[in-house]
């Protein structure tokens, strides 16, 4: 099979390797540093570490910039990008940007709707004006003929095609239910060559889906890397429960660690748990791994799942 | 309809604060029907403005009026007279009505007394909800007649982003409803789920307010 | 400007609902004066006669206060006639805040079976309460 973009995941993933993705947040500032110190934190534990794009519509340094001080430091970006802030000039303007940077691995999303604003925890931006000129699958399918045909989305030719690894979000336990399949199947579809799905708490639910999708043969098709978050506390469980659309955690996760002498360490044997439950299901090429604001604890996780060293390909 | 809301009264006060005498106009149409700039409202927002002023130590004569339809020239004449005397004139009609007010009386000051907000369903008694933006091309064939372009927050048009709640609402507010979700369940009950299957491309906006200000002519109703 | 607390005789606006009355209470419109206040009672067929811009009139036309009597929510000949004069009152009242005025100047008592009297004390009651915010500042600006 021939490689699309030749990253570091793509070959992992071609190799027949179980992947690992991280997150890096960008800081809300301008530091350097900052990122390059986040990165150093995690070099080696993960095959490629996504950026995200300013998540909860919070003005953060960009993702393309961040991306590429990621790069520098010797890890493999994921750049994201929302169709919240960019028209489909911009967009496809970065994402040449990106591509002359060397960024390779792209994925595409909606985006936290501008009135998100951290939840509440920060004033945010709530009275700016949305973009959402196309949305997540369009722009799927927009960086795919860049790729592919060398064309822009008018049609218009390009130079060069921009190598591209390119991946998708889904929501598999998202209502309506009976769609999420459907729209899994449109992404890949439109271009995704990878997804990474909402966090998994409850196998059994994602499972079932999964497996629609795997006799569709998607799983086939692009390389499925559920979402684990690492749980740090019951209170934490309850609110992604309760707030989070399409995270569904069962009642008696919440009530282990609760009942966990040591909420934080029951957290990281939870999520071994969960990395070797997904890692059983068909169609499952890897993992998605965050530890929101707690990179640090990865340190102990990933060698706890056995998922160290990372593959050299 | 067209939906208008009050703009913020400080707001108002601060506009009128100073003028000698105002002419306080309604519309009796959409933003009648939204209870906005109706007759009532312009009855209830004149007090309310004059007390407010006068409060304040700048009392203001305020004099009211409303149109049976603010946007045409021939119901907007019969207030000329009205407009005699007057030093300022403010609109409770849409943008339309409010423009085509102020370009029959340009020499005297005009402010708006609404914000317009939408187009919009009255959906139930005193609610009313977005159905049209009037995007200038028109899916709902496609989507089995429910608009994800307004009412969708960020316009989508390939099926839901992953911030449907439990409960089938917007990521963004409790009380709406996600329209992919709605859209999705119509689509189960006339049996063309597969319908909503196709990636849908890109959309043009260039016939919608992001394409420039829209100019509509019909050489058979010209005069 | 404003006369001292002892001087002031609030005037008040009673609209109030003949529902609300005894069967044997005289239904009464017009002045009648009160101790310290003057009270202008105003008979309506159902509280929701009254609208936000009819309240807005009263107001700007210098009355201290108006006070509204409905009928108890259950109770309401018109059903939901009492419970509109209240959403009504509520609209009106913020408003009036919105405005930086005092919202105090309305007033809303849901009661059955009254005497003239009891009315009377309403009023009474709402003239205690704009007291200490003084004169209406409208008084003699507007027409």
């Amino acid at each position: 099979m021939s490689l699309k973009a030749s990253t570091n995941l793509e070959k992992v993933l071609a190799a027949g390797q179980f992947a690992l993705t991280a997150e890096i947040g960008p800081p809300r500032g301008p530091d350097a540093e900052v990122v390059a110190k986040k990165a150093a934190l995690l070099k080696g534990l993960a095959d490629a570490h996504n950026i995200t794009d300013n998540q909860t519509a919070v003005v953060r340094m960009s993702s393309i910039a961040a991306a590429k001080l990621v790069l520098d430091a010797g890890l493999e970006p994921v750049m994201q990008m929302t169709c919240r802030d960019r028209n489909r000039i911009a967009m496809q303007s970065d994402l040449l940007g990106a591509s002359a940077l060397g960024l390779r691995n792209v994925l595409a999303i909606s985006g936290d709707h501008q009135r998100a604003g951290a939840g509440g925890k920060l004033k945010g931006h709530p009275g700016a004006k949305g973009v959402y000129d196309v949305d997540s699958m369009q722009l799927l399918s927009i960086i795919k003929g860049m790729r592919d045909e060398g064309l822009q989305a008018s049609g218009d030719s390009l130079t060069s095609k921009p190598a591209f690894f390119i991946g998708a979000a889904w929501t598999p336990l998202g209502p309506p239910k009976d769609f999420r399949v459907t729209r899994l199947a449109k992404k890949i579809a439109a271009g995704a060559d990878f997804i990474q799905t909402q966090a998994v708490f409850d196998v059994k639910a994602f499972a079932q889906q999964l497996a629609q999708a795997h006799d569709q043969g998607l799983t086939e098709k692009a390389a499925i890397l559920p979402g684990i978050i690492v749980p740090r506390s019951a209170g934490m469980l309850t609110y992604m429960n309760n707030n989070v659309p399409g995270v569904v955690v069962p009642a008696e996760l919440i009530a282990r660690l609760k009942g966990a002498a040591d909420p934080k360490a029951e957290g990281i044997k939870v999520t071994v748990e969960l990395i070797q439950a997904v890692r059983e299901l068909p169609g499952v090429k890897g993992v998605h791994l965050q530890a929101i604001e707690a990179e640090e604890l990865l340190k102990e996780i990933i060698p706890a799942a056995g998922l160290t060293p990372r593959p050299q390909v | 309809m067209i939906t208008a809301e009050w703009k913020p009264i400080p707001e108002l006060v601060g506009y009128l604060r100073g003028h000698q005498k105002v002419l306080l106009l309604g519309c009796a149409t959409c933003v009648a029907e939204c209870a906005a700039g109706g007759e009532r409202e312009v009855e209830t927002m004149a007090p309310l403005l004059r007390m407010a002023l006068a409060k304040e130590g700048s009392p203001v004569e305020i004099v009211t009026g409303t149109l049976e339809r603010q946007c045409e020239p021939e119901f907007i004449e019969p207030f000329a007279p009205a407009a005699e005397g007057v030093d300022a004139i403010m609109s409770l009609a849409c943008g339309i009505g409010m423009q085509l007010l102020a370009e029959r009386f340009p020499q005297i000051a005009f402010y708006p007394g609404v914000n317009t907000t939408s187009l919009s369903l009255r959906e139930a008694p005193g609610l009313w909800t977005t159905r049209c933006a009037a995007c200038g091309d028109c899916v709902l064939g496609e989507t089995f007649g429910l608009c994800p372009v307004s009412r969708c927050a960020k316009s989508l048009l390939n099926g839901p982003c992953g911030g449907t709640r439990a409960s089938g609402s917007c990521e963004i507010n409790e009380d709406t409803p996600c329209i992919w979700n709605l859209i999705v369940e119509r689509a189960k009950v006339r049996g063309q789920l597969d319908r909503l299957g196709a990636v849908r491309r890109p959309k043009d906006w260039s016939n919608s307010p992001a394409g420039g200000p829209k100019r509509m002519l019909r050489e058979d109703l010209r005069p | 400007m404003a006369a001292p607390a002892n001087d002031f005789q609030p005037q008040i606006t009673v609209l109030y609902c003949r529902q609300c009355l005894s069967a044997d209470a005289q239904p009464f419109e017009g002045r009648r004066p009160g101790q310290g206040f003057a009270a202008q009672l105003v008979l309506l067929p159902c509280s929701s006669k009254m609208q936000v811009h009819n309240l807005m009139r009263i107001l700007e036309k210098g009355v201290d206060g108006v006070q509204m009597v409905a009928c108890p929510e259950e109770s309401c000949q018109h059903l939901v006639g009492s419970l509109r004069a209240e959403k009504r009152l509520n609209r009106a009242q913020d408003l009036l805040r919105q405005a930086g005025l005092a919202s105090e100047r309305l007033g809303l008592h849901r009661g059955q079976g009254l005497s003239l009297e009891s009315v009377l004390e309403l009023a009474s009651q709402r003239a205690e309460a704009v007291r200490p915010l003084g004169p209406n500042p409208l008084k003699g600006v507007n027409r």
